[in-house]
Parts: C-alpha cells; structure tokens; sequence
C-alpha cells in the first residue's frame, strides 16, 4: 500500500490529536497512530482507551489498507522536513513503513492495525448542537476548579447538565466551584452527564479559534465531539455529581464591588508574602475600603495594600487562598466583580458583573480561616 | 501516641431542668415545645425508658409517655452550666474541642497537671463537674477522637470507659455499624443491605470502594474501622489572655495594701505565663470596687511581658490612671493579652471544604 501527502498538512492533523497519546500506555499500541486508507481519505486515530481523537485527510491513494505507526517517530520526522509531499510505502506482511521525501528515505517498524483497540462508537444516542465559542468558554471557565483527587472521580470532571432552558456546566474541587450557564444551548429532553478533565483539555487545545459548530452526541457512557475533520470519543465518568446547588448560598447579602484588574494586580503582590502552604490573604473590608494583608511569619515577610471598593453591609474580616482568587479573577474579562460575603467562615461568592447575555456564571470559594475568628 | 478524653454530659437540658426544679426529679421529662409542631430536645433517662428520644415529635412522646411533662427550654442556664463544665477542662488541658453545649473532646496527651493516667483525670473532671453543678457526665477515653467518643457511650450515664491501644481494633470489630460514630441511620441502613453488620464486616472493604459508595466520607469509614483516627482536637477558641486574679475577704483601703496584693497576684501570673509559655504584649488591670462598680485599664508595650519587673512597672503606671485616694477594693486582676500563641497560629490557617 502507498500514498501521498503533504508533510506540513499530515502534521498539522496529528498534532491536532497527538495529545491524547500518553507516554506509558495500558498496551504498548497506543503509542502508535492508527493510519485507515479508504477510497482516498486517511483517517487517522489516536487513543488512551478513556479518550480516542480522529481527524482526517485527503491522500493520493490507489489502495485501500490499514497500519499502526509509531506517532514519536513520525511526529519528529514530519516537524523537521521542510514542507513537501512525502510518500508513505507499506509492507503489509512485515508492517514496515517507509517514508521518502525530496530528502532521503526514513524507515520504522509499523505494527499490525488490527491490534489497535476499537474505538466505541455512540449508539442510542442523545445530541445538541453549540458553538466552539460556547464549548471553549465553558471549558476555560470550568476545568481550572477540577479536583485532582482519584477518590472522587465524579469532581475530576466538568458536569454538564442540559435542560430545556439552558446548560450548566459545573466544576468543583470542593475547595471552589464555578457554575457556568448558558441560555442558548438548550435540549428539550433534559440530560446530564460529568466529562473527565483530559478530554476536556484536549477539545480546549483543539476547538479552532474561529466559530463553527461542534455536535455533541452521548449515551451513559461515551461522548462524542465532531467539529471540522476532527472527531473525539471519550469515556463519561459514571458518578453522581456531587449536590452543587445545596451549598450555593442565597444570603450573601454582604456586597462588595470592585475593579477587576485592580483587585487582581494587588492579589498577585500581595500573595507573594503569604504563607507557602496556606497562601492565605486577608481581605478587610470597613467602609468603601479593602484592605488586602498577608504575612509569613517564618520569614518575617508582610504585605498591605489597600484599595477603594463599592460596598453594603458590615465590616467584615475573612480570609481566602490567595491563588483561588487569583485564578478565578484570571478566567472573567468583566471590568468590576462582586463579592458576596456572609460570615468568615461561609463560603463567599465571586460574580462578574458584566458578561454577555447569554452566560451567567457564579463562582464559589471557601474561606480560610483566619484564626482571630471566634 | 496520644490520649484523648470525650465527655458527654448525661441528658443534658433535662438534667439542668431537674436540678433547677426539685419537682421534676425522678420524672419523666422533656425539654421542648409541646406545641402541635414541637421536637423532644432532650429527654431525662425516666421518660427514656418509655422510648422518648431526642428529636421525636413532641406528639409522638406525648403518645409513648403519657405522663411526660415538657419544659420550655431556657438555653441561658444551659450555656452558663456550659460554661462552668469548659472551665473544668481548661484546668486540665487548653485543647478542648467542644461539639455542643454538653460535650467536647479533650487532648491530655500533655496536660496542665502532669498526670500520666487519662483515665484518673476523666475521673477527676467527672467529680468535678458533679460538684461543681451536681450533673452527671460520662466519659470516654482512648487514643483518638472517634475512640473516645464510642467509649463515652459504653457505660452512659454517669460512667466512663477506657479503650486501650490493645483493645481498640477487637472493640471496633464488634461493634454494631449503627454505633458507629458518624455513621447515621441513613448510612447504616446502606451498609447493613451491603451486609455490613459491624466493624469487621467494614473492615472487608477497601478505601477505594468505600470512596466510590459514599464518597469522601469513606475515607473517614475505611480509617475508623481499623479504629484509626487522626483527626486533631483542635480548640476553636484560642486563648487571647491569661490573667489572675483575686477577691479581698476586706476591701482593700490603702495604696501599699493594693500594692502588697498585686505583687502576689503578679507571681500567680507569672508562674501561669511560664508554665503555659506564654508571653504578651498587654497588660490589664482589673479593679473591682466595693460597690460592684468595675474598671479595666491597659497598657501595651512593643517588647514581650515576661518578668516581674515589667509587669511592675506596667500596673504602677496603670494605677496612676485613677483615684487611688479614697477607694474600697474587692478585687483586684492582672492579665496579659496579645499573646505569643495568637501570632504563632496567624498563618496556620485551615482551608475549609465545601460540605458536599
């Protein structure tokens, strides 16, 4: 079996799926990428059994046939050709594979395409159709809140939860949570689902910046991604999302707000004098003002500023993780946020308060006791 | 290892009731509203037998008990008994965990009085508390908290029970899963259809499938039944003072007799300070004047108190801030604030979890 290619166009496809490869796979195939000739058209697959990405491409092809290549080996070889078209040559009884460019020829060792685990296809399937502007926001608003922690898988995930009216997306590592809403994705039969975190950071590095569609179709236990050539099943994480709405408090009536970028800046110097394991911050909010302190005692190190803030209700005195807000406040390009407070030791919420029409978005934090609370 | 201390006191609301009113003695009685909506509080040990619980419909123990007499509950003399109880446990030990009103867990690992035995001061602390507010409590002592706290329950009321290291792992092999402490009703009903009767049967199952049935509290689940716990005591109160103080039999008239006094109450301060390890930053004169009529005054230096000569010459200041002239004293205080401890602990702060 033979074909051709252009190198710079093969590249762009792998890379655009590489990611799901990892380094020590389950069964050593998986390092490999799945090469499928049909009728002109490569289709190309690349899988850690939880997740598989498949893009395709037009070839100049005679054959059909089918071979597992070596993605390390062909990845650098590609990245370091110039741009040409390179012809691929395969014995398929000894599943060789031979490259030759303008350049010379590259030899590898293939293996047998029948080896490579079948990807599960979606069947029984529930769908709804968004944006890649949609999917994109609502991952880069979610996925930094995930919990890193195997014991709970269900907040390793972003849960998705579509309903007639909207969808919630929702990420907590019990510390934060960020719900993300949007009211123009809607399904008239509702469905949820949790979508682990590595799938999600794939699409994030492979959605195409400019706007098209992405279908997504699921069952209980795959997704399925399409936009462009590129297609993504993953595995859905099959838990109970943990009751987000109960710990979402309604009596915040604590209101403060002030500039984003402001509040960020300060954060971001202040923490540098917080303490290493806890880099709690103390936020002090009398009046119109907030004072923003930290101090490490074992390095005698302290830091104050403070800033002009809108606010209504009592002074009040709590402490947070400074790297919390710091990436919270990262992921909204709203010029003010609010912060809604109760007491110092209930959780405090962060709102932007300018955002399109079409998204809310909530996020929680959980204090960190400062210990002059009683 | 550390030794740990859980004391319950005994159907609490409703043992004050019966000790603020002869009348209820030996009855059958139930703290809380009796109205149409009303829940039992708390239940004295007769009404008990009938099957009154804690948390039952007033109706229902009206149904179970007919001759049950509720009483209104009056939370101002629980919380002073509360009170009086925690400052028992202050003697022996600063890190008291209270739970509620009626209960805390007490770390004795070092304490104040340097007895070896758990064991002997759980049983001081109960003489104590029968003293000193003629309620009963029960204790229970062990190695950790979730220990201690089965134990308190083994011999209630008005006993205590010790789970030694040796004993802890057969003791939480037999013990039924709804004993369990932090395993409710709900729980219990789970793991008894997943045949889960006791502690052994919990033990079968590992902490990732524990996880994965009830999430994160099956960390908890897998750790207590192997009787492990490393939950720390930790006092949510920190203390912001010590101080000493003392009330004349005769009221001191004359600035050498104020002077003579505060000098020994400075020692019992220092040797507090010393003990504790405990320095400052504030000193505060307390003055309680024949009449009841009460003045505090401080004074805040930038060096740390810690001997007698700067305690001195702190109160000889402060005692120049009012009229010395012609007074009657009853007591006189000394304390010390702004304390080294409160600093230490500032960047110790705990991340709180979200209560999913």
């Amino acid at each position: 079996m033979k074909f051709i290619v252009s190198s710079s166009s093969l590249l762009k496809q792998l890379a655009s799926i590489n990611g799901v490869i990892t380094t020590n796979p389950v069964v050593p195939i998986l390092e490999n990428f799945l090469f499928e000739i049909e009728e002109g058209k490569l289709t190309v697959t690349a899988s850690d059994l939880q997740t598989s990405m498949i893009t395709e491409i037009e070839v100049e092809s005679k054959e059909n046939g089918n071979i597992a290549v070596p993605a390390k080996i062909l990845l650098e070889t590609l990245k370091n050709l110039p741009e040409q078209p390179v012809t691929f040559s395969i014995d398929e009884d000894t599943y060789s594979v031979e490259i030759s460019s303008d350049n010379g020829r590259y030899k590898l060792a293939g293996e047998n395409a029948t080896d490579f685990p079948k990807v599960p296809t979606v069947s029984d399937d529930f769908s709804v159709d968004m944006s890649t502007e949609v999917l994109s926001s609502a991952i880069n608003n979610t996925i930094f809140a995930t919990s890193n922690d195997e014991l709970r898988p269900a907040m390793t995930g972003v849960y998705m939860n579509l309903t007639d009216t909207n969808t919630t997306f929702v990420s907590t590592d019990g510390h934060r949570l960020i719900r993300y809403r949007r009211v123009d994705v809607a399904s008239e039969n509702g469905n949820a689902i949790i979508i682990p975190r590595k799938a999600l950071n794939l699409l994030k590095s492979t959605l195409p910046s400019e706007n098209t569609n992405v279908s997504v179709e699921f069952n209980v236990s795959n997704a399925f991604f399409r936009f462009n050539n590129i297609r993504m099943i993953c595995r859905l994480i099959d838990e109970r999302f943990p009751d987000y709405e109960n710990v979402i408090p309604v009596d915040n009536t604590n209101t403060m707000f002030i500039d984003r970028s402001e509040l960020l800046s300060s954060l971001k110097r202040i923490a540098i004098y917080a303490n290493k394991t806890t880099h709690q911050v103390r936020l002090k909010i009398t009046g119109s003002e907030l004072q923003i302190s930290a101090e490490d005692l074992d390095f005698a190190n302290e830091a104050n500023e403070r800033l002009s803030c809108e606010h209504d209700g009592e002074d009040i005195e709590i402490g947070f993780n400074a790297k919390f807000l710091i990436e919270m406040l990262n992921n909204v390009d709203s010029d003010k946020v609010e912060l809604r407070l109760s007491e110092p030791n209930k959780a405090g919420l962060l709102i932007p308060t300018d955002k399109s029409d079409n998204e809310d978005i909530l996020m929680l934090v959980m204090p960190v006791m400062l210990n002059n609370y009683v | 290892m550390r030794k740990i201390i859980h004391i319950d006191m005994d159907a609490f609301y409703a043992s004050v009731e019966q000790r603020d009113n002869p009348e209820l003695k030996g009855k059958a009685v139930a703290v809380g509203g009796s109205s149409r909506r009303g829940v039992v509080a708390a239940a004295s040990y007769e009404a008990r037998k009938f099957g009154v619980r804690s948390a039952m419909p007033s109706k229902l123990a009206a149904v179970k008990c007919p001759n049950i007499i509720f009483i209104k509950p009056r939370f101002e003399a629980y919380k002073e008994v509360s009170q009086q109880i925690r400052n028992i446990f202050y003697d022996y030990t600063d890190l008291v965990e209270p739970l509620s009103l009626d209960e805390a867990y007490l770390d004795v690992t070092t304490n104040k009085k340097d007895m070896p035995s758990a064991t002997l001061i759980a049983q001081e602390i109960r003489k104590r508390i029968l003293e000193e507010t003629q309620l009963t409590a029960s204790a229970g002592i062990s190695i950790n908290k979730f220990l201690a706290k089965t134990a308190s329950d083994v011999n209630k009321p008005n006993g205590f029970f010790l789970i030694t290291p040796d004993d802890a792992e057969k003791f939480v092999e037999t013990l039924p899963i709804a004993r369990f402490f932090g395993i409710g009703k709900v729980t219990a009903d789970k793991m008894k259809r997943m045949g889960i009767q006791n502690g052994a049967d919990l033990k079968k199952y590992t902490e990732a499938d524990l996880v994965s049935r009830f999430g994160k509290a099956g960390r908890y689940y897998y750790r207590i039944a192997r009787g492990i716990d490393e939950r720390e005591v930790t006092p949510n109160r920190i203390r912001k003072s010590l101080g000493a103080e003392n009330t004349f039999e005769d009221d001191l008239t004359s600035v050498p007799e104020l002077k003579e006094q505060l000098k020994k109450i400075t020692e019992i301060l220092i040797g507090r300070m010393e003990k504790s390890d405990t320095k400052g930053k504030t000193l505060t004169l307390k003055v309680k004047f024949h009449d009841f009529q009460q003045i505090t005054r401080s004074k805040t230096i930038t060096k740390w108190i810690e001997n007698e000569d700067q305690i001195t010459s702190l109160y000889e200041e402060l005692l120049g801030t009012f009229d010395t002239g012609d007074v009657k004293i009853r007591l006189l205080g000394l304390s010390v604030s702004n304390l080294n401890h409160e600093l230490k602990e500032e960047p110790i702060g705990q991340q709180l979890t979200l209560d999913f």
